[in-house]
């Protein structure tokens, strides 16, 4: 030992056997010190009651690390899929506790042992990477065959003379005083070196990168994940050999809508009322379930045929007079509504039905004027026999959607509510060539019965001038029947 | 490890591992109260299936509840002899001799397996699937029917039973014929010889446990199933049988017996075990039960569903806490894993719960499998269910005990006797 002064540390004794480092740790126990420590080369049973340890605070971190586990993970599950990120998964709730369970029990697992295990650290000042003792070679054999006991010397009852006599009367033979370690505290260079290579090696897949990155290059693009990069996905409209149909992009599963699709109730999909459709013909609101919720592609034949077809045959009640249709339109109608259905009606219907609704548009007019034979008139609107009461709006809606005689279906080409729409617009433009004058706002009565004295007027005086015309065509015809004759009797 | 403090090992005629007088004292009134009270429950649980035709199977179902009870703690014990060979544990051999004691009555209770066995000659008395019309009254498909019923077939399903016990009382009989006999020769050889059997023995037990449960068990719906369910049932019984361990001990200790050899530390040991049990058999129903919720196909999910609803449901409900949450808390701390009154309460109140864990498998089926809901089956059928358990396990302590005054408590010449009784665990 060198003479300088160093500073002591405490005092460590040897012992031979596991009973005499025991009777010792009970006699400094009694003696009252309470900073001490024992080193044995493997764990003493005993030991922590003979030395007087506490038990340990450890179980409690464990506890918090685990319940705290458990909270962050139901909390993050239950912020992610049931507030943030509102998604179904496997037609559950969107907060669903038995499926967050795993990752809560996971969780909980993991931040329990993250707790134990760096709590012991903490408990046992970890990490260290010298501890005084080392200083004393005998100290070595504490991993082999000696069992070593150590009082501090911030111990308050910490005496050096005492702690001597105490450890001596103990019968340990060797007692020393644990100093300072003064070997060099410097990290050596090598180790600097090997770690500085570290750090700049990896720097290197970073700098490739970013080279890549600012530069062209001719040769072909490096694959880092050639299986992600060049994925045996299909392409829609590819084929594949796996299904029987060939196709690759799949039909929808019956039955499927998309988000945010299925609002509207069967009334509003069908125009038909189907409470009391049930009470009349049960199997018919079946089948009307089945083909507008489930996609029962059969069913939908089924209803169409029949909704169509039954127009054209004379036999007895026809289906579209017995069908309970929908007597209102049972979607909100405003201003909106009727735009749409007036913007809707000039795309799709006025080529047939005109634009006024008299069933005389282009093409009606063209298929006249060849005299087309296998042309059916497209039908007026105006008549008492299309009118709400005796044709409800359910039953145009279906007319529009299903087609009626020549009249194709719309349903491919009109949106559900759009062709709501034209029902609306539909009724709006047969009160517009229909209404009483009671009608009108007072503020505008004048104008429009001043229009209409002009109008009136106007025929009149139309009529009048036609009559006059006519006198005048009269008249001249018999003057030239009269001329005519004259010429003729001279002749004879 | 350390010899230090050890206790001396008494000599083998010692009375502390006699049984004491005052229960050896039991024995009469347990066996004849057993078999009064057992009697009697499976009369009332008859007479409730007589009142109520809708429940044909509810007193079989009463009488099977109390069998799958007590069996499954009974194989825990053999299970625990078993694994403790395996793994050369010291620190088990003060408590083995009673997990030895449970083991050994798979042999009487493969004689109380002969009313099910019988109750296979009156259809639909307590499995569905022995009614000759159940497939077509439940529109299964013939192809379906046919392939079920290669497994559930009356005698195959016999012969199977009859081999489960033959495995489990040869095992049974092996380990406790090799722990007594060492209780005279003290011969390490014994000791050797079970350790090597212990693992075939587990492999065994494993296969043949998982089987009884799906017979047993699961087949009472028989369109349903669940590979977990054998693990299920294992958990349950497991954790009843060191649950068993810890009461037995403490009351033996409380009369008197082996003082100075099962110490706080074999408490902890056992306390730890019963604490991970309980959380494994958790782990366990809530695997079952989530892939099951997930994939959500109705011929699974109908098992659950019957114990969602009404009564059932609400005891679904109390076996996750006081199953689960409760006792899990409860075992928590070590100070109270390290206290004997402690434990042997958490014991005994983990054996109830147990029970209501079998209750609430088998009862449900006991309806008839028409889309009714499972009731309790009103006072008698409670007072039935209640009957039969307790009547099963009067009977089975009382042969326990009768065993034990025949024997001696711990295994006196184990080669790790002296380990044990110098165990700690800090």
């Amino acid at each position: 030992m060198s003479e300088t002064k160093k500073t002591v540390h405490g005092i460590m004794a040897e012992f031979t056997s596991v009973d005499s480092l025991l009777s010792a740790c009970r006699r400094i126990r009694d003696a009252g010190y309470t900073k001490t420590d024992a080193f044995t080369p493997f764990p003493v049973h005993g030991i922590d009651k003979a030395l007087g340890i506490k038990p340990t605070k450890l179980p409690w971190i464990a506890l918090v690390g685990g319940v705290s586990g458990t909270l962050i993970a139901l909390t993050m599950q239950i912020w992610m899929n049931g507030i943030d990120y509102k998604y179904i998964i496997s037609g559950k709730p969107y907060i669903s506790l038995p499926a967050f369970m795993p990752v809560a029990f996971e969780l909980t697992i993991l931040l329990a042992s993250f707790g134990a295990f760096f709590g012991m650290w903490a408990l046992n000042g970890l990490p260290r990477f010298s501890n005084p003792m080392f200083t004393d070679p005998r100290f070595d054999r504490a991993t082999d065959d000696r069992f070593f006991l150590y009082i501090d010397a911030r111990d308050a009852r910490y005496d050096s003379e005492g702690v001597r006599k105490l450890f001596a009367d103990t019968g340990s033979e060797y007692i020393n005083e644990v100093i300072e370690d003064d070997t060099p505290t410097k990290i050596p260079k090598p180790i600097f070196m090997v770690w500085g290579t570290m750090v700049a090696a990896s720097v290197i897949p970073l700098l490739v990168v970013l080279t890549m990155r600012v530069t062209n290059s001719s040769q072909p693009r490096f694959h880092v994940f050639p299986d992600m990069d060049f994925s045996p996905a299909k392409d829609a409209q590819m084929s594949t050999s796996l299904f029987v149909d060939n196709r690759s992009m799949r039909p929808d599963v019956p039955g499927t809508v998309a988000r945010g699709q299925m609002e509207e109730s069967l009334d509003v999909l069908t125009g038909i009322d189907s409470e009391k459709l049930a009470q009349i013909d049960a199997p018919r609101a079946d089948r009307l379930v089945r083909a507008y919720f489930f996609d029962d592609e059969v069913a939908k034949a089924e209803e169409v045929a029949e909704v169509t077809e039954a127009e054209g045959e004379a036999a007895a009640p026809s289906v579209m007079d017995t069908t309970p249709w929908v007597k209102e339109i049972p979607i909100k109608v405003d201003a909106a509504l009727i735009e749409k259905g007036q913007q809707q009606f000039g795309i799709y219907c006025s080529v047939c039905h005109g634009l006024n609704g008299r069933g005389n548009g282009l093409v009606n007019q063209r298929a006249q004027s060849i005299n087309s034979p296998t042309w059916v008139p497209p039908s007026n609107m105006h008549q008492d026999s299309l009118y709400s009461d005796k044709y409800p709006d359910g039953k145009l809606y279906s007319t529009i959607t299903n087609g009626i005689r020549k009249m194709p279906g719309y349903a491919g080409q009109i949106k559900l509510r759009d062709r709501w729409a034209i029902v609306a617009y539909v009724r709006a433009l047969q009160k517009s060539q229909n209404a009483s004058i009671d009608l009108v706002p007072p503020s505008q009565k004048a104008a429009v019965e001043k229009a209409v004295a002009d109008a009136k007027a106007e025929l009149e005086r139309q009529a009048a001038e036609a009559e006059k015309a006519e006198a005048e065509r009269k008249a001249k015809e018999e003057k030239e029947k009269a001329e005519a004759a004259a010429k003729d009797a001279p002749a004879e | 490890m350390s010899e230090h403090a050890a206790p001396d090992i008494k000599p083998a005629d010692h009375p502390a591992f006699q049984l004491p007088a005052s229960l050896s004292a039991l024995q009469t009134p347990l066996l004849f109260g057993g078999i009064v009270a057992l009697l009697g429950g499976l009369l009332i649980g008859m007479f409730v299936s007589y009142m109520q035709p809708d429940m044909p199977r509810f007193g079989m179902s009463a009488y099977l509840t109390a069998f799958l009870y007590v069996l499954t703690v009974v194989l825990g014990g053999l299970f625990f002899v078993m694994i403790q060979h395996l793994v050369r544990a010291g620190w088990s051999v003060v408590v083995r001799r009673i997990a030895e004691f449970l083991m050994l009555m798979v042999i009487p209770l493969a004689i109380l397996f002969v009313p099910i066995i019988l109750s296979l000659f009156f259809p639909n008395s307590l499995f569905a699937w022995t009614d000759p019309d159940f497939y077509t009254e439940h529109g299964i498909s013939q192809s379906v029917a046919d392939q079920k019923g290669y497994f559930l077939w009356e005698p195959f399903f016999a012969i199977r039973a009859v081999f489960y016990f033959f495995v489990w009382a040869i095992l049974a009989m092996f380990f406790w014929r090799g722990s007594t006999e060492q209780d005279e020769t003290g011969e390490v050889a014994a000791t050797e010889r079970m350790q090597a059997w212990a693992g075939p023995g587990i492999i065994a037990f494993a296969l043949t446990l998982s089987f009884a449960a799906f017979d047993w068990g699961m087949s009472l719906a028989p369109m349903w199933f669940s590979t977990m369910f054998g693990v299920y049932m294992f958990a349950g019984g497991i954790l009843g049988a060191h649950c068993a361990i810890t009461l037995g001990t403490y009351l033996l200790q409380r009369n008197g017996a082996m003082k100075d050899e099962v110490t706080p530390e074999h408490y902890h040991d056992l306390g730890k075990y019963i604490f991970g049990f309980t959380f494994f058999w958790t782990y366990i129903a809530f695997s079952q039960y989530m892939l099951i919720w997930y994939g959500n196909i109705p011929e699974e999910t109908e098992w659950f569903f019957y114990r969602q609803e009404g009564a059932f449901g609400t005891l679904s409900l109390a076996l996750i806490f006081f199953h689960w949450l409760i006792p899990f808390l409860g075992t928590m701390p070590r100070h109270i894993r390290r206290n004997p009154h402690v434990m042997a309460f958490w014991a005994a109140y983990i054996l109830v719960m147990h029970f209501v864990d079998i209750y609430w498998i088998v009862m449900p089926e006991a309806r008839l499998l028409d889309g009714s809901m499972a009731t309790f089956g009103g006072i008698f059928g409670v007072l039935a269910s209640l009957l039969c358990v307790a009547g099963m396990s009067s009977l089975i302590v009382g042969l326990i005990l009768k065993l034990a005054g025949d024997n001696r408590l711990v295994p006196v010449r184990d080669p790790r006797l002296g380990e044990s009784l110098a165990f700690e665990n800090i």
